[in-house]
Order: structure tokens, then sequence, then C-alpha cells
């Protein structure tokens, strides 16, 4: 589904080049669900926002669903990660201003679905996730459990291949982890969603079907799970 | 998609609750001011466009050497002889007269000022529509009046009025035979009764040709080009006026003015009809467009600041598949939303303020809420304040980079800042440029009311001649009043200083050419009662009993202009072309006084005592004035027994002379206060905004041990650098436009340079206020508090 092939990403400072990400190569196929390991600042974070196309690399080739990404423009980018993927942050990151239910609406908006259409699907995800009770709440009269559940609804909202997140339980208790994991791990299996996940817990990394290791911006190893 | 937009925006007002007041006052306040000018404009430019035939309706001039500017007067016969030799040209010719009556009736007495005598095609020409009666034939007889609808109703309440009877000058009664609509403000005609011109047909005044006391107006046939018709008016006044104008060696000729002109034209004090001025017009409106301009910076560098705290949001919806246009058309439709809640605040504002602002204003102005033109400016302003100021902001939202954005590290450009410091700068030039305007134009103003005109003013009443009963007992008017012990003198003249003046032709002994100054027909205590002074001879003095046939005073211009000195003067003869028949000799020089308004140098002035009396002037003994004009009052009684008393004070002329300038004065100053309170509004964000912004950098410099004193000072230099710079790109700027106002003036005041110091002081003193209120609150906080909040 995504080939990254000698990507590269650095800041220039005062001359001399600081390498963030350095000649990382890394194939994912539809339907992995894979962890991203590493300590603090080793780019874990950079490479996700990467294969977002949030941010982009400064060398290297990049291709996603058969797409030259590093050759397209601003717009097509866009249109591309809009219709393909979701995003889950540690920090939840919902419009303050908006509910529940609008905040989950938002993505369906920017892709001009029909009013009707958008009620249904929301109204769908809201129920599948249990939280149709929270509808008409704000962001801020929620636990950060919940927040993060809406965080993923949203990224679910527009049926995307794949999907994104960092850290999603970092701001969590084990308990809520847990079942974020076992979300993540039902969505990979029941609907086919290709996740892509940095997390700091070994045992949140084991709910995924392949490691990976970054260190000092270079993949350290790359391990297969072999679940039952 | 604009459902949520919507949303959002309202939720967001709602949660900045100090920020959207902000925006929304000064907005308001802003578009209220441009909506009063916007009225005060259209009805300028709507002058007289209302008479259907008035493309083709030109009032006659008559312009003279003597004169600078072209005067309106003509006699009666000019309009029936225009007819009968251009029968093809001129379809119609209408006399206008504008006279004082008194009307009578029942035990009701009214001295009205506002009385047209008319010929009777005046409704049929103009487009005064009649409510009741007949356009055709309302002003057929001599003996009909046609009433305006307010007249009728203060004469008749709710009765018909039609067919009533009402009794003119006491002898006269006329019939009521129509009623005409009230006369809008933006005509320059204004009446309140229209009576028959055929009433005069018979006097010998009224025929005869160098009588000029009316205007005239005609209509063109519409394939007539009215500069070519003009160049046939020299023959014609050959025809007509070519041996008076002989006789008084003068020359006249006729012009043609379009209805629409009348009103831009120079107003003098030949021209008693209602008149505009272009350059107010202008101010007016450049003053609304930097009031626009105002707010609408406000508008743009506030939400731009606030965009810092909504770049998370800007971020997320990138990240959710916003595109850039997305966001723009967002940010947009908040400034929209914003303008068209203060566009809704103004209409509101407006109808509260509008008598008010009548009142400021002088006449009536009315909101026409079904009419086109006002929500055509509101959607200009909506278009130009929502979008354009909306752009900006819009467009540096839009532009973050979405992990940047998320991750709150989102700095506003250095570029950016620089834009925002410079529309900082002109918002407080043009505050500056307007504090100039109104402490210059309000030091002219009392400049020139302070000034020592060179008579005395005070004590006076002026009691203009407005009756025929007053007319023929006018002696025994004056006999009375002068045997009494509160009046100190009496005179009998033509015209009060900054009243009316006419200019003759005289011959002066040793001129090639004749002399023509302005006259003054007076008695012989009219040097007395102004306190003027005699500079060389001697005064008009009863102990001469020729005087009234052969002396003449003049004033020390004439004696210059006539090249002499005030001593060589005396003794020199002078003949009135026009009036005397026989040479009079000068007695007496007198200094100069300030007899027409200030807005005119002082002229030449023949001094005649020649009975032509048109108001008495009054001087009371000091501190006698309430018995004074009891006195008066009670003599105008016995002397005009019907008459309304109706008098004025002589040191009042100023206000009357002055009134339009006053009331621009006061309009301006109100509204540049207003700029000045929108910019202050918007600095005031500002400071409020980086004060919250730099909560942990004062947090942390208070617990390293500054004092509030610093941090106020580190806070505020930032903020009054821009009024600093704004100052000095200012000041040159006022200098040089107020410099150009005041040639206006004959008489001006200096370009004091305290005016610009009390002007950066001002601006300097409103600005820090503002900023120093958010520094001290920032200053004094607790700084553990804001440590811990962050
Ligand atoms: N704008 C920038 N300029 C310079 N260096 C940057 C910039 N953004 C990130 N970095 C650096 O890139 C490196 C990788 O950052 P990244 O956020 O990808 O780390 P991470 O692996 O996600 O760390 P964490 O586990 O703490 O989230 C860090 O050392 C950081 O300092
Ligand atoms: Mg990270």
């Amino acid at each position: 589904m995504l080939s990254l092939q000698h990507l590269s990403k650095y800041y220039q400072s005062g001359g001399n080049k600081t390498f963030v990400l350095n000649d990382v190569s890394l194939d994912v196929d539809e339907g992995e669900f894979v962890s991203i390991m590493g300590p603090s600042g080793s780019g874990k974070s950079t490479l996700l926002n990467i294969i977002g196309m949030l941010d982009e690399p400064s060398e290297g080739y990049q291709y996603f669903a058969g797409e030259a990404v590093h050759l397209l423009k601003d717009k097509q980018r866009s249109a591309l990660s809009r219709t393909y993927m979701g995003y889950v942050f540690q920090a939840y990151h919902l419009i303050d201003e908006l509910t529940v239910y609008e905040n989950i609406e938002t993505p369906l908006i920017y892709q001009n679905i029909k009013g009707s259409e958008r009620k249904a699907l929301v109204a769908d995800i809201l129920d599948r996730f249990n939280i149709v009770g929270k509808k008409d709440l704000f962001p801020s009269q929620l636990s950060g459990g919940q927040q993060q559940l809406v965080g993923i609804a949203r990224a679910l909202i527009a049926k995307p291949k794949l999907l994104l997140a960092d850290e999603p339980t970092g701001n969590l208790n084990s308990k809520q982890g847990d079942e974020i994991m076992e979300l993540f791990l039902k969505l990979n299996k029941e609907d086919g969603v290709t996740i892509i996940q940095v997390t700091h817990s070994e045992k949140n990394a084991e709910y995924g079907s392949r490691i990976i290791n970054l260190l000092d911006g270079k993949i350290e190893s790359s391990r297969v799970l072999n679940h039952q | 998609m604009l459902n949520n937009y919507l949303k959002i925006a309202w939720r967001n007002l709602y949660k900045n609750k100090v920020f959207s007041l902000i925006h929304i006052l000064g907005l308001t306040i802003g578009i209220t001011v441009c909506m009063m000018i916007f009225l005060f404009i259209m009805n300028e430019f709507s002058m007289d466009r209302f008479h259907q035939k008035g493309k083709n309706i030109y009032r006659v001039m008559r312009s003279a050497e003597a004169f600078k500017i072209k005067v309106p007067y003509l006699s009666g016969p000019y309009a029936p002889a225009l007819l009968n030799d251009f029968p093809t040209e001129i379809k119609k010719a209408v006399r206008v007269m504008t006279s004082q009556k008194l009307i009578s009736f029942g035990n009701h007495a009214f001295n009205e000022k506002k009385v047209y005598v008319v010929d009777s095609d005046f409704f049929s020409l103009f487009t005064f529509p009649l409510i009741k009666g007949d356009a055709h034939t309302a002003l057929k007889d001599p003996g009909n009046v046609v009433l305006t609808e307010s007249t009728a109703k203060k004469y008749f309440g709710d009765e018909d009025p039609m067919g009533k009877v009402i009794e003119m000058d006491k002898h006269q009664p006329l019939k009521v035979t129509g009623v005409a609509k009230d006369v809008p403000s933006n005509s320059h005609l204004n009446f309140d009764l229209v009576i028959p011109i055929s009433n005069y047909f018979k006097e010998n005044w009224f025929n005869e040709w160098i009588n000029n006391n009316g205007f005239t107006y005609v209509l063109l046939d519409e394939h007539v080009n009215p500069a070519d018709l003009e160049k046939r008016f020299p023959a014609f006044m050959e025809k007509y006026m070519g041996k008076d104008m002989a006789r008084i060696q003068a020359h006249f000729d006729l012009s043609l003015t379009p209805l629409n002109a009348i009103y831009f034209e120079d107003s003098s004090s030949f021209d008693d009809v209602k008149h505009g001025d272009k350059s107010v017009v202008y101010i007016f409106l450049s003053i609304a467009v930097l009031i626009l301009v105002i707010a609408c910076i406000n508008f743009m560098n506030l939400s731009t600041v606030r965009a810092v705290e909504r770049s998370k949001e800007v971020g997320l919806r990138k990240v959710l598949g916003a595109l850039r246009n997305h966001l723009m058309w967002q940010f947009i439709g908040e400034s929209v939303l914003l303008t068209v809640i203060s566009c809704g605040f103004s209409m509101l504002l407006l109808m509260l303020l509008m008598p008010w602002y009548n009142n400021l204003l002088g006449y009536s102005l009315s909101v026409s809420w079904t009419a086109w033109p006002i929500y055509l400016f509101l959607i200009g302003v909506i278009v130009a304040v929502g979008f354009l100021a909306g752009s900006y902001p819009a467009f540096i939202l839009s532009g973050f980079s979405p992990i940047q954005a998320l991750k709150g590290k989102f700095k506003l450009g250095k570029g950016g800042a620089m834009f925002r410091q410079g529309l900082v700068v002109l918002q407080f030039s043009i505050s500056v440029f307007l504090i100039v305007g109104t402490l210059i134009i309000n030091n002219q103003m009392s400049y020139v009311k302070n000034k020592d005109l060179g008579y005395d003013k005070e004590q006076s009443v002026v009691v203009p001649v407005s009756s025929d009963d007053l007319y023929r007992n006018l002696n025994l008017f004056k006999t009375e009043l002068k045997s009494n012990s509160n009046v100190a003198s009496v005179s009998l003249m033509s015209g009060e200083p900054g009243g009316f003046y006419d200019i003759h032709s005289f011959e002066v002994e040793g001129q090639q050419d004749v002399f023509k100054p302005n006259t003054e027909f007076a008695d012989f205590d009219f040097v007395k009662t102004l306190g003027l002074k005699v500079i060389a001879g001697r005064d008009f003095s009863a102990q001469y009993p020729t005087d009234s046939t052969n002396a003449i005073l003049i004033n020390r211009t004439a004696a210059t202009k006539l090249g002499f000195t005030p001593e060589q003067a005396i003794g020199k003869w002078v003949k009135n072309n026009m009036r005397d028949e026989s040479r009079r000799r000068i007695v007496g020089v007198i200094e100069d006084y300030n007899f027409l308004s200030l807005k005119e140098n002082i002229n030449a002035l023949f001094i005649s005592p020649v009975e032509d009396w048109r108001v008495v002037v009054i001087k009371l003994k000091p501190g006698r004035i309430q018995n004074g004009l009891g006195v008066i009052k009670d003599a105008y009684r016995k002397a005009a027994p019907v008459y309304p008393f109706e008098y004025s004070f002589l040191n009042q002329k100023f206000d009357t002379v002055y009134k339009e300038d006053l009331r621009q004065q006061t309009i301006l100053s109100i509204f540049s206060g207003l700029a000045i309170f929108i910019a202050c509004l918007g600095l005031f964000g500002l400071s409020l905004f980086t004060a919250a912004k730099r909560t942990k950098e004062i947090g942390v410099r208070k617990v390293l041990g500054s004092s509030v004193h610093n941090i106020m000072l580190l806070l505020s230099k930032d903020m009054l650098k821009p009024v600093l710079i704004a100052t000095f790109i200012a000041m040159p700027i006022g200098y040089y436009c107020m410099d150009k106002w005041l040639q206006n003036f004959v008489y001006r005041t200096p370009l004091h340079w305290w005016i610009f110091m009390l002007a950066a002081m001002i601006t300097f003193g409103i600005a820090i206020l503002t900023v120093s209120f958010q520094s001290i609150k920032a200053a004094r906080a607790n700084p553990v508090k804001s440590l811990r909040s962050e």
C-alpha cells in the first residue's frame, strides 16, 4: 500500500544538517498493523507525519496507493490523504468549539458529502462507539478516554484505508488504553483497515502484526509477530 | 458547510466576549458615522434633482464687472421681455421673489418669513406637487394663495384649508386655492406660502428695469443649447438696458445656470437661497473613508493576532481535509458575520440618533428604509469590511502549516508583524491628522469669533424694518426710543455690520474710472451707534443742515484705493450715479471695520445720509438689556401694531453668519473624536492581547525582581512606538492640508506650533491611558498564579 525509499528528513541548523530521519526505507502492505517504537526524539512522529502527508521529506521517494507522492502538488496530495487516511493524536485534538457530533462530522464536510448522508454516517459511528448520549457535549465535558474515542470515531468516519495513530493511548490509563487497542485490533481484523501506530508501550505494540524500532532516525530493527 | 462555519463563528464570538465587543463596537460606530455621512452626501447630491423638467430649467444670472460674482436678482420686466424676444427658445419664464409677510386671520397673526411671490406657472414649472388644488390654476388670481401642508396645519389644524381666507399685511385678503406638499430638504427653493406675483403688476417699482429684486427661472426648449442662447443676451441687454447702463456707467450681462448647479454655486450675501459647499462634501466624504479605514484596520489586526489562539483549530481542520480556500471562506465568513451584526446595530443606532443628527445639521434628513440606496451602501460596507478586512487574517490563518499549528509552535511572521505595525501607524496617523484638523478649525473659529471687528457690537439690538407700517413710522419709532433713558443711541441704516451691502458706481474727483464701493445709507447717528472711529474730518452732524444732500463719509480702505491719505480725501467730491442728482463732498474718513463677514476682505465703503432704511440698530446703556428690550417692544407695537416683534443682537450676528461653519465644526469634532475612539479601541485590543501573550514572561520577570514600573514600561514601549511614528507622519500632512483650508479665510489664525504639540499630547495621552490600563493589570498580577497557569 505504501512504500518509502531512501527517505530522509533534516533540518538546517547553522550550516550543518541535523538528520531526524536518515535514509529510511519501509514498505507497508494493505491490512498490516504496524507499531513504531523507539526512544524519544528518534523521529517516530516525523515519520508518521510524512506517511500521513502532513509533513514533507527532505529527500527520497514516497509512494502511496500507486502514486508517487513526492511528485504530487499540494492539492493532489491533500486530496489523496483526505480520501485514504484517518489520524488519531495523543492529545486528542478535538475542536473545542464543536460538539462531539460536529467534530465527527467535520471531515465529511470537507469531502462534500451531502447532509442527509452525513447524518446517517455519524449516527452509525456514534452508535458503534457507544457515545450516542454524548453527541451534544463539548470536548471539555468529556473524560480523556472518551475524547480519544471521539478522536478515533472522527478518524474513521470517512472510512479510511489507513489509520495513523501517534501515541493514541499516551494520555490514558492502562484500562482505557487496552480498550482502544482492542478497538484497533478489531478494526484491523474485521474491517481490514491498515493501521500504523506510534507507541512507547511494549504491550500495546504487541497488538500489531509488525514492530519497527527507530533509533536516531534509522530503522534499527523490524520484527514480524505471529499471533495465533 | 455554511451552517458549520456559522456555528463556529458564533461560538467564537461568544467565547471571546471582549474581543467581539471591541470588534462590534468599533465597527458599529464606524458604520453609523459612515451612514450619517452617506445620508448627508446623498442629500447634497440629490439637490433639486426631483424636478421633472429640471434638465431644461435654468436660472437667469446677471453679472457686472463691479461684482466678482454673478447675481441672481432681476427686475420684473426681464421675464416677459425674454419670452417676447426668444419665443422658440424659452418656453416658460417664472419669476420668484422671496418675501416676508404678516399673515393674519381671526385673532391669529404670523410673521411668515418664507413667502414666495411667483408667476402663476410656478407649480407647473417646478415639481412641487399639490395635495389639493390644481397646479395650473391655483395661482391664477391675485387673491389666491397656496400653503404648504405644514403651514395649512399650523393655521387650520385638521380643518380643510381650501377656500379659507387669510389676510396679508392687514389689507389684502387671500383665498387658499391649493395645498402643496412640504418642500423637501433637498431643494434650494424653500417656501411656506406662495402668492401670485400678479399682485404687483401695477406697481411702478415692479416695472422698472433697474429694480432688481427677484429670481427669474426659464424653461428652455429641449433642443436649445444654453450657450448659444447666452451669446444672444448682450444684444438683448443693449436693447432694453442700453440707456440705463450708459447712465450709471455699468455694464451688465446675463447668463444661465442649470437648476442642478444652483445649489453648489458660491453662496454670497447676494443670493439668499440655500447653498451647499462641495469642499464640505469632500471633507465629509474623506472623514467617512478614514473612519472606515480605521475600523477595518482594527478588524484586521485584532483578527490576526487572535489567529494564534486559533492555530490549533486551523491545523486540525487541515488535517481533517480542509483546503486552504475552505479555511479562507470560513474566516471571511466570520468577518462578514461580524460586519452584518455591526450593520444591524448601526441601523438601530442610526434610528436612535437621527433626531440628534438632524438637530446638528440644522435640517431634516430622513432615512428611507424602503429605498435601495441605504441597503446598497450597507452591502458595500459588508463587502468592503467583511471581505477585504477579513481576507487578510483569513490569508494568514489558512497559511499555517498543520503540524506547526498543532504543536502550538506557531508564530506570526516578522514581515507580518511589520505590516500590522504599519497598519497601526496608519490608524494613528489618521487620528493625529483628524485631531490636528479639529484643533485648527476650532482655533480658527474662535479667532474669527473673538477678532476685534472694529465696531462696538455689545448691547446692540437689531430690528429689521420688515413691514410697511414700521417703515412709515420709523421716525416716530426712533424719536420714542432716543428719548428713553435705557437707550444710548439709535440709528437707521440700510445694512448692519455683517448684513447686506449694495455696490453702486460713483464718479470721484480726480479719478478717470467710476469707483465701485459698497454702500451704506444711514442717518446721522450711524457712527456713534456703531462706535466707529473718525480718523480724519468729521462725522455727519445736525449742525450742518446740508449734510443730508451734500456730505458723505468713506472708510480708510476707500481713501487708500482712491490714492488719498485720509486727510487728502477730505473735501473731494463724489457722485453716486445710481442714486444722487448732485455731487457730495467727503466730510470724514472712518477707520476700517468689518462690515462684511470675515470671509471677505474689508472693501471700500461709502456712507451716505440717504433714506434707505432696512434695519434699526439700537444701542442700549450698559446693564439695561432687559429693560431696554421692553422699551423697544413697546415702541415697536406703537409703530407697527399687528406685527410680531422681531429682533436680534448685533453680537449674535456672528453666529448667524458662521452658522454653517459652526455646524460643520461641531460635526467634524464629533466625528474625529469617534475616529480616535475607534483607533484606541483597536490599540486596547492589541494591548490586551500582548499582555495576555506575555503573562508568563511578566511572571518570570517579576520573580526575577522586576518592578511593576519596569514591566509597565516594557509593555507600553512596544505599543507606543507606532503611535510616535504616526505622529511624525501626520504632522506635516496636517500642516499642509490645514494651511490649504485656512486659505478660505481672509482673516486667519497662524498655524501655531502649540496646536501640533497639543495634538501629539492628546494622542499620546489617550494611547498611554489605553495601553497602561492593560499593562498595569498585567504587571500587578501575582506572578505565581501566572506561572502556574502555563
Ligand atoms: N522544526 C524542527 N526543527 C529542528 N528540529 C526538529 C524540528 N521538529 C522536530 N525536530 C527534531 O526532530 C527530532 C524528532 O522529533 P519527533 O517528534 O519525530 O520525535 P519522536 O520520536 O516522536 O519523539 P517523542 O517520543 O518524544 O514523541 C527531535 O530531535 C526534534 O528535536
Ligand atoms: Mg512523537
